[in-house]
């Protein structure tokens, strides 16, 4: 059916966030990377092979909508499912004007992250 | 000079050098004329309708008469005006045929001019001879005695003690007018009195005669005497009588000069101080006695060698015990609180120590006989009596009353705190939403894909232990945050326990971590390794640093042009305290405000209420420590507090 399984990264500096997520995309059947950080993800070689970027909001450093902004600079334009445990709802619709493909508060279902994700991959394919 | 002779009619004869007249009645012969003419003498004759016949060759030199004034009348003669009344004078002379005298000046010169009648060989008064006498020196040294003796007069009059000059039989001889005035006398009703017998006899005293009989005998020496005596007029009076020996060359007998002072005034004075010394005194005590009854502060000595204890009366109010019953350290024994009895015994032993001596306050507690607590607070000043004896003066104030209205304001405090607490809980909802919801996620997750695994075909047991292991671990975890938040939301009491300020530290930090990620705060953390324990309250510790920290990462919103760094470190400080510090990097705080930071209701943000830090330090002066803030040399500021180390730094004792 489909050669290549379709690569979502996971930046956030939960380290619980970085364990289970990935198990789950995998299991979901997408190929599946963890960074702690905006900068460790920037500086892997899988920049250009993410389909879909699950992204944290506040983080040290590079905080999420950061990390957005340079990956349009440098015309890497990755779809983003921002993922947050502030809870506050007000957010999200900021963020998909900005061009967020969702954004989904922790914590989310599997349900909710399975279609935030095939989202991104068929934007990411038109 | 020839001298021919000259008659004038009525047979009056001059004899005289120039231009004589024609021949007259009498002649005189040449030998009188130049007998007269050896006199000094001005002598001048004149006829009894005072025309001058003759003068001799003195009254020419002397007087300046000239020959062409024989045949004027005196009237005419200039240098005679000045005899006033002459020719009148004259006129009687001849008339009574007795001698008469007169001072005459001619410009700085005196005379007396002898006026006597000329009588003829006839025995008829046909004229007067007039001799002058020049008395210029005489008269001169006259004037000066006048003149000296009207400038003692008014000297000793302008004297205001009385001086009186007494004879050698101790009567009065003259005074000056202070004298005559002192005892409404006068000059004439007291001349030859004794002086005894002035002022009503007060001055009738056996040792003022003897020593005025001694000094008229011959002695210099004479004590003061004081005489009381009424005085008309001036009421009773104390008079000190001084006298020194008078004596006049030429005089053998001997006088005394007698002065008298009025020191009435000076008694009085004397005696008005010496009574205001004592009222002063006496209200001094009173002042004292007041002031120590409104502060409520009793005093007392403590002379340490015989451990003698005296009491102020206020003391014994605050005691409750009778005022004046001997206080011994064991009637001290049956009010202090049991508790506080080693602070008694510990002052004492300060007290007594080797080389002892210094000042020093101590606080306890009382308990009276209705059981009701009082608070002391004492201070004591070591001073060495006059035998080098040490002793203390202490003031011992009952602050029971302020006691009272601290707690009252630390329970007031203890509301505020809890009022910060709930006001920055809109804050850390989002902190507490953070932290809940971490792990939850991770739950979800987990146990999503626990399910998947199992539910594979073959199902992948061994991945779905693993994450059902991390389900697990993200449940704790999500506890562990709710048991914090609920500590932290708790109204309690101080709990005091034994603390590790690093593990404490570290807890906020965990709580904060999100807030301070979400406002790109770059966190460095520097925790001492050999800190020691403290004591005190886990949450309201947390609640201090959670609000430096909130304020540091506040201070930085602003901040784009460099790191947000905040640096959180503890550490052991000199003399057994432990300080923990935030440091920020934000916009740091006007020198001008310091003093203000820590006022309640101060606030430099935005819809803060100004309540954070003064609570903070409310906290952390209940732990005995200090809290404070410093501007960075760089930008930013650091927040630091520093408590004691050591179970000993909270006591029930001494809770100040």
């Amino acid at each position: 059916m489909m050669g290549k399984r379709s690569l979502v990264s996971v930046v956030d500096d939960d380290e619980s966030v970085r364990e289970s997520l990935p198990d789950l995309l995998r299991e979901f059947g997408f190929a599946a990377e963890a960074f702690s950080s905006a900068e460790a993800f920037l500086a892997s070689d899988v920049v250009s092979d993410t389909s879909c970027l699950l992204l944290d909001i506040a983080m040290p450093g590079m905080s999420g909508p950061e990390l957005q902004q340079e990956l349009i600079r440098r015309q890497q334009e990755i779809p983003i499912v921002f993922i947050t445990a502030q809870g506050d709802k007000a957010v999200r619709p900021r963020l998909l004007a900005h061009g967020a493909v969702e954004c989904l508060l922790k914590p989310f279902s599997e349900t909710a992250l399975l279609a935030a994700v095939n989202t991104a991959l068929r934007m990411r394919s038109e | 000079m020839t001298t021919e002779r000259v008659m004038l009619n009525d047979g009056w004869t001059c004899f005289q050098g120039a231009n004589a007249d024609d021949a007259a009645a009498y002649t005189a012969t040449a030998d009188l004329v130049s007998i007269l003419n050896t006199v000094d003498a001005p002598i001048v004759v004149a006829r009894r309708d005072s025309v001058i016949v003759f003068f001799n060759k003195a009254a020419a030199d002397v007087l300046g008469l000239s020959p062409s004034d024989i045949g004027r009348p005196f009237c005419d003669v200039s240098v005679l005006a000045g005899l006033p009344r002459l020719e009148e004078r004259c006129s009687q002379v001849a008339a009574s045929g007795v001698d008469s005298r007169a001072d005459f000046r001619e410009r700085d010169r005196w005379f007396v001019v002898r006026i006597s009648p000329y009588t003829n060989g006839d025995r008829q008064v046909t004229g007067t001879v007039l001799t002058f006498t020049n008395v210029t020196a005489f008269r001169g040294s006259i004037d000066q005695a006048i003149y000296e003796r009207e400038c003692t007069k008014a000297i000793l009059n302008t004297v205001g003690d009385p001086l009186v000059v007494l004879s050698a039989d101790q009567r009065i001889q003259s005074g000056n007018r202070a004298f005559y005035s002192m005892f409404g006398v006068s000059r004439d009703e007291t001349q030859g009195v004794p002086l005894y017998d002035l002022g009503g006899g007060a001055f009738e005293l056996a040792l003022l005669r003897t020593q005025l009989e001694e000094m008229l005998a011959g002695s210099h020496a004479f004590q003061p005497v004081e005489a009381d005596l009424v005085l008309p007029g001036k009421g009773p009076r104390t008079l000190v009588l001084d006298a020194r020996p008078l004596s006049f060359p030429g005089h053998s007998e001997r006088r005394v000069l007698v002065t008298f002072q009025d020191i009435t005034a000076r008694k009085q004075a004397e005696a008005a101080k010496d009574l205001r010394s004592e009222e002063e005194l006496r209200r001094s005590e009173a002042f004292l006695a007041e002031g120590q009854r409104l502060s409520i502060t009793g005093s007392f000595c403590w002379k340490v060698a015989t451990d003698e204890i005296t009491w102020s009366e206020q003391l014994y109010r605050i005691y409750e015990f009778e005022i004046g019953v001997p206080v011994t350290l064991e009637r001290i024994r049956t009010r202090v609180h049991p508790g506080d009895l080693s602070v008694l015994e510990k002052m004492k032993m300060v007290g007594q120590a080797r080389g002892g001596g210094h000042d020093f306050e101590w606080q306890y507690r009382l308990i009276m006989p209705d059981h009701s607590i009082k608070y002391l607070h004492a201070v004591a000043h070591a001073i060495r009596d006059r035998d080098g004896q040490l002793e203390y003066i202490a003031a011992v104030q009952d602050v029971t009353a302020r006691r009272m209205s601290e707690e009252a304001l630390a329970e007031a405090r203890s509301e505020l705190a809890k009022v910060a607490r709930v006001t920055s809980l809109g804050v850390l909802t989002a902190s507490i939403a953070h932290e809940v919801n971490q792990p939850l996620s991770g739950i979800i997750t987990n146990a999503s894909t626990c399910l998947r695994m199992l539910d594979a075909d073959p199902p992948n047991v061994d991945g779905a232990r693993e994450t059902a292991r991390r389900t697990i671990r993200d449940g704790n975890r999500a506890s562990d945050v709710i048991t914090r938040l609920r500590a932290l939301f708790s109204k309690k009491e101080f709990t005091f326990e034994l603390l590790d300020l690093n593990e404490v530290t570290r807890e906020v930090i965990a709580l904060s971590l999100s807030d301070l990620q979400r406002n790109r705060v770059a966190l460095q953390l520097e925790l001492a390794e050999d800190l020691p324990t403290i004591i005190g309250d886990r949450i309201q510790l947390q609640q201090v640093i959670l609000n430096l920290l909130r304020n540091a990462s506040d201070a930085m919103v602003d901040v784009h042009d460099r790191p947000r760094q905040l640096l959180v470190r503890t550490e052991r400080e000199d003399g057994d305290r432990v300080r923990v510090s935030v440091r920020d990097a934000g916009v740091g705080v006007d020198p001008r405000s310091m003093n203000k930071l820590f006022d309640a209701f101060y606030t430099t943000k935005i819809g803060g209420m100004g309540i954070g830090l003064s609570v903070s330090r409310s906290i952390i002066e209940g732990h005995q420590g200090r809290l404070w803030a410093e501007s960075n040399d760089g930008p930013g500021a650091t927040f630091s507090f520093s408590i004691p180390s050591g179970p000993e730094s909270v006591t029930n004792a001494a809770p100040r």
